[in-house]
Parts: C-alpha cells; sequence; structure tokens
C-alpha cells in the first residue's frame, strides 16, 4: 500500500505544461496531478550579483482536482494540459490553466501588509462588543512576510465533449479560444456561462470521421486570426471575420506527402502534436513526430524550413508504435527573436536549431550533466557504423525519459526544460 | 510474405490498444484511436492484398514472444473472457459469448493472462474492468457483433438526451471488432474461406447470423477473408467516438 501511494506522489509530479509569462519573471508549470507551481526570477543584487536570475519557487496552488462524470462513468482527470498566462497590468498575475473539459482563470497576488487597528474586531479576530467601544480608529497597512494567493476568479466549464489539447489567449486580451479534437470555442474572461463556436469539424457521421484537431493558436496581432492543426499534418488559417463559424479556411497548408517514405506510420507521423506562431506574426511552427517545420504564412503548399528532429526514428516506427511512443506529443517553441527554434526528443535529449546559420545542437537535461553552472556539452546520437567514444547509440535510448515540454524566455536566452517530473532552467553564461 | 506477417503482427498490436484503451483514466482519447485505427486499416489492406497466404507457421507471429505457440493462442489473447462481452449476448460480467469458440480451456488460461499482456507492451495500462462501465441499449443487441454492418453507436443511455443536455461523446462499440477478430486469428490465415458471405448491404441479419455460425461449429473459422473484407474496422473503432 504504501508503495503504491508513493508511485502516485511521483505519477502527480509528472509536468505536462511549461510557460513562461510575457516578461519572464515568472514561468509556470503545471503537472499530472493538477497541481501549478510559479517560478518568480530573483531580482538582480549587488550584494549576490551571482544570483541573478534564478528562478525559485513562488506559488503553489491545486488548480483542478480529478472529477467524475456520473453521466459518463467517466473520470476526469486532473492534469493540466496546458497553461497561458495573460499580460500583466497592475500588480496581479493571471494566469489560464485547463485539464480535459474545463478552463480556470487564476489571479496570483501578493500580499506584503495587512491592516491593523479595526474597531469592531480585535487582532485576532474576535468580534468586539460594540458598546465597549469608546473610541474610534482609523485601521493601518502594517507590513508582513509576504504572502502569495492563488485564486480562482473564472471557471470555464461544460463547453466541451471531447478533450480540450489547447488555450490561446487573443491579442485583444478580451476573449480567448479552446479547443478539443473536434471544436474551438471562443470566450470572452468575463463570461463563463457561455462560449461561442467557431470551428466544428465534427461530421454528421461519426463514422467518417478522418482527422482531429490538435493544436490551435491565435496570431500575436492580429485579433481575427488563429491556426489550428489536424492529425493529418494540415494548418489552417482562419479569419474570424469572414463568418461566424470558421469551418471554411482561409488558408490551408499541407505538404504532399513523399512516397517514398511510406509506411504503417505514416499518418501517424505526420500527426501535428503543436502549433505556434513567430513572435513576429510571420510564420508558424508545426512539430510532427520527426520533424519540426516552419511555414510562410503566405506560402501555403510547402513548408519553408523543415528541420529533423530525431530521424534516426524512422526505422524504429513499428517499435515506437507497440510502445507507445510514437504518440507522445512534442511541443515545440521559438526564441524572442524568432532566430532559434528548441524542441524536445529521447533520452532527455532536447535540440536546438538556428534558422540563420542553419546549425543545430542536442543538449541533454540530466542531474549528471547538469551542476550549477556548468557548461551544457552537446550531445551526439550514433546512427550506424562505428560510435564515437561520446556518443550514443540509438538502441541505448531510453524512451522514458522524453523531453516533451520546453519553454524559452521572451527576451532573454533562458530556456526552462521539463524532463518527466523535473524542471530544468538553462541559461546564457553571463559575463 | 513478410509483409503479411508485420501487417498481422500490427493488426493485432492495434486491436489491443483499441481493447485497452477502454479501461484508461479520463476516457477514451479520440486522437489516438484514429491514429490507430488508420494504421489498422492500413494493415489489414496490406494483409489481404499480399497475394498468398503463408502456410500456418508454427508460431504465429504476436505481440509477445512469451505466449505458448499455438496461432489460436493469439487469437485466444483476443477473446472477450473477462473483458466486456459483446452487446448482444453477454449481460454485463457475464460469461462470454457462446461464439468464442476458439476458447478451450488451454485458450482460457492464455486468456486471463492474454488479456493483461496483450496491450504487446504498451505501457502496462491496467488490465480491462471485467464489466463494461456502460449500459447497452436494447436497440443495440440485434445488431452488434456485425461484421459487415456498420455498427450503431452505443448510447450511454437508451433515450436520447434532451435537448440542451451535454453532449455525449457517443463512446461505443469496440467489442464488435474485439469480437470479430477475437474468436479465431486462424481465418487470416486460412486458405479457403468456407463459404462467401452474403454482400455487406443485406444488413445485420446476415452478420448477426455469422457469429451463430460460428457458434455451432467449433474450429471452424470464425473470421474468415470476405469478412475481413468487408469489414471496415476503422469505422467500426470510431465510431465508439
Amino acid at each position: 500500500m504504501t508503495g503504491q501511494k508513493t508511485l502516485q506522489n511521483i505519477l502527480a509530479d509528472i509536468i505536462s505544461t511549461v510557460e513562461f509569462n510575457h516578461t519572464g519573471e515568472l514561468l509556470a508549470t503545471g503537472d499530472k496531478g493538477g497541481r501549478v507551481v510559479i517560478f518568480q526570477r530573483e531580482q538582480e543584487s549587488k550584494q549576490q550579483p551571482q544570483r541573478r536570475g534564478e528562478y525559485n519557487v513562488y506559488s503553489t496552488f491545486q488548480s483542478h482536482e480529478p472529477e467524475f462524470d456520473y453521466l459518463k462513468s467517466l473520470e476526469i482527470e486532473e492534469k493540466i494540459n496546458k497553461i497561458r498566462w495573460l499580460p500583466q497590468h497592475n500588480a496581479a498575475c493571471f494566469l489560464l490553466s485547463t485539464n480535459d473539459k474545463t478552463v480556470k482563470l487564476w489571479k496570483v497576488s501578493e500580499r506584503d501588509k495587512r491592516p491593523e487597528g479595526y474597531n469592531l474586531k480585535d487582532e485576532d479576530g474576535r468580534l468586539r462588543d460594540p458598546s465597549m467601544i469608546t473610541t474610534l480608529r482609523v485601521p493601518v497597512l502594517r507590513p508582513m512576510d509576504l504572502m502569495v494567493e492563488a485564486t480562482p476568479r473564472r471557471v470555464f466549464a461544460n463547453a466541451h465533449t471531447y478533450h480540450i489539447n489547447s488555450i490561446s489567449v487573443n491579442s485583444d486580451y478580451e476573449t480567448y479560444m479552446s479547443a478539443d479534437d473536434l471544436r474551438i470555442n471562443l470566450w470572452n474572461f468575463e463570461i463563463t456561462n457561455q462560449s461561442f463556436n467557431i470551428v466544428d469539424i465534427k461530421p454528421a457521421n461519426m463514422e467518417e470521421l478522418t482527422e482531429v484537431i490538435t493544436a490551435a493558436e491565435f496570431h500575436p496581432h492580429h485579433c481575427n486570426t488563429f491556426v489550428y492543426s489536424s492529425s493529418k499534418g494540415t494548418i489552417r488559417l482562419c479569419d474570424m471575420r469572414a463568418s461566424a463559424l470558421c469551418d471554411r479556411h482561409a488558408k490551408f497548408f499541407e505538404e504532399p506527402e513523399d512516397p517514398s517514405n511510406r509506411s504503417f506510420f505514416s499518418e501517424i507521423i505526420s500527426s501535428i502534436s503543436d502549433v505556434k506562431f513567430s513572435h513576429s506574426g510571420r510564420y508558424v511552427m508545426t512539430r510532427d513526430y520527426l520533424t519540426v517545420k516552419v511555414w510562410d504564412l503566405n506560402m501555403e503548399n510547402r513548408p519553408m524550413e523543415t528541420y529533423q528532429v530525431h530521424d534516426y526514428l524512422r526505422s524504429k516506427l513499428c517499435s515506437l508504435y507497440e510502445n507507445d511512443c510514437i504518440f507522445d506529443k512534442f511541443e515545440c517553441v521559438w526564441n524572442g527573436s524568432d532566430s532559434v527554434i528548441m524542441t524536445g526528443s529521447y533520452n532527455n535529449f532536447f535540440r536546438m536549431f538556428d534558422r540563420n546559420t542553419k546549425r543545430d545542437v542536442t543538449l541533454e537535461a540530466s542531474r549528471e550533466n547538469s551542476k550549477p553552472r556548468a557548461i551544457l556539452k552537446p550531445r551526439k546520437v550514433c546512427v550506424g557504423g562505428k560510435r564515437r567514444k561520446d556518443e550514443i547509440s540509438v538502441d541505448s535510448l531510453d524512451f522514458s525519459k522524453k523531453i516533451l515540454h520546453t519553454a524559452w524566455h521572451p527576451s532573454e536566452n533562458i530556456i526552462a526544460v521539463a524532463a518527466t517530473n523535473n524542471l530544468y532552467i538553462f541559461q546564457d553564461k553571463v559575463n | 510474405m513478410e509483409f503479411k506477417l508485420e501487417a498481422h503482427r500490427i493488426v493485432s498490436i492495434s486491436l489491443g490498444k483499441i481493447y485497452s484503451a477502454r479501461g484508461q483514466r479520463g476516457g477514451l482519447k479520440l486522437h489516438k484511436n484514429l491514429l490507430v485505427s488508420l494504421v489498422l486499416r492500413s494493415a489489414r489492406q496490406v494483409y489481404l492484398s499480399e497475394p498468398c497466404c503463408p502456410p500456418e507457421p508454427p508460431a504465429a507471429p504476436r505481440a509477445l514472444p512469451e505466449e505458448p505457440p499455438p496461432p489460436c493462442a493469439a487469437a485466444a489473447a483476443w477473446a472477450p473472457g473477462e473483458p466486456p462481452p459483446p452487446p448482444d449476448e453477454a449481460p454485463r460480467g457475464g460469461p462470454r459469448r457462446p461464439g468464442a469458440d476458439c476458447e478451450s480451456a488451454r485458450a482460457r488460461r492464455c486468456c486471463c493472462c492474454g488479456c493483461c499482456c496483450c496491450e504487446a507492451g504498451g505501457g502496462g495500462a491496467a488490465p480491462p474492468l471485467p464489466c463494461c462501465s456502460r449500459k447497452r441499449g436494447a436497440g443495440e443487441r440485434g445488431q452488434a457483433g456485425s461484421p459487415v454492418k456498420k455498427p450503431r453507436r452505443e448510447a450511454e443511455e437508451p433515450p436520447p438526451p434532451p435537448p440542451g443536455e451535454q453532449e455525449d461523446m457517443e463512446t461505443g462499440n469496440v467489442a464488435n471488432l474485439i469480437s470479430i477478430f477475437g474468436s479465431s486469428f486462424s481465418g487470416l490465415l486460412g486458405k479457403d474461406p468456407p463459404g462467401r458471405r452474403r454482400a455487406p448491404r443485406d444488413g445485420g441479419e446476415a452478420a448477426a447470423a455469422a457469429p451463430a455460425e460460428a457458434a455451432a461449429e467449433p474450429g471452424q473459422i470464425c473470421c474468415d477473408e470476405p469478412v475481413l473484407r468487408t469489414l471496415n474496422p476503422w469505422s467500426t473503432a470510431i465510431v465508439a467516438f
């Protein structure tokens, strides 16, 4: 019994999403147990310059709990699928977190002062007898130890029949969308009992279903534009001005299949697991099982750039299908200037591709390699022939150690990498 | 030949995934099951389009090498023994359906461990629950087990949800698929089918008769090529949603 409980605790800590806020000061992680942990960057301090830029735990709260849908006899997992920050306008921060069915808006605020000197209650909170009060005083705010509180401000529920895979905040900061396998809904932050359905690809006859929505995102600047990706490897760009229901796309991005690569698993590996607009809004990046592609919004017939993440897995697809790894959903991220893209792989490896120099690097997130301030050494996978000393052979890769979620600071070279239940934060060396 | 064996193996693995998906926490994942059913369809097409049927190999390809050799065992691993019975016959939690005649005592033993093992090493999901968690509508009973007629959606509760109610995920009748393939994989390897089935358009009656016929003749090929041809496992699996 004890063993099982321990196992559950371990499982509950698997990180399922990582996201920097708009300034990069805060980093939020969500885990399989429904918890959100927010890290805050240390302020610069003259006394301890070497500690600049370290992230420490700022707030932890339980965002979602497991639920049971009695009508369908279905358990609803509490795992946090995505977190998205809202831009900050005042001292408080807001973020959206979602599990499979319900999106919640959380307010995270600091309290470092406490009012003292109430008239009607004493310092312990006990009510005073009004007849005993002879004088009035004005309560004053006194400093207290910093307390960070998270409160749920909105709960957006009951709008998704299928599992939510994405949420995206609109650039108007008034609306956001949530996408499940077959539908995308548009919400207003203030209204929780209504949402507009803007995409619906559910066929009248479910037997005719051929593809599902896998990810969706709003354009960073144009509040009427969004994209969604599908399990068939296509991307659709939609314009909400065109019609209320955006079932007809404005643009359709698809690369013709390479017939020489056809296999039983061609369809699976072409399924897009993540889609991200560049910060500029000019490009869209997609991740499928073996590659990352960068698309120019003005060119629909093929991607502008294709990067091989781990092509050595192509010959192993059958085994990866057997052990379910082929269904892993890797995410991808842009750096602040859109010049470098990053995505995860197996064996706790993650890859970065420099779009300008066309150079790429493989790095590993592991405790052994990551002493504080140690420099990460590039790794290499040996695909055949003689294995060099530092290389690792494909058959030695640990497929249980996968990096699905990564995040890049919006303006600096700081990255957050989630390796199962560990979070690694790497920074460029500051000279 | 190799393609055929590979296709056969992939079909087994895929069925296992669809099957084990029923018990997983959080409900059936539409995306994953769609992908699995696409693979299943591709593998099935390859299998059926391969020119010759190989002679029955001494050890049929199967997901786990430690299963005992007889080909029937591989199929028996799929036979719905413990797991949810097909809707038209066994009551909830009841004994396996009469049509699953490949289940000799030996197969029964295989089945118990087969249920757990049959996920082809895929992640150690919990063994499927013995009772399906869904009630089955009365209307389903006559048509389940049909390899030719597209199975009806299984209703969560028999009456349709009142308007304005939350939409049903239409989780349904994957057991159809399992029961068809589950009785015997020897049909995939056998040479001549016992007789051509009627055309798919005939509807549920012909199909419903098929498992019954199979039940009447133990050892008879339960799942022969024409049935395989007409079955659209992709749609069957997807109808689950």
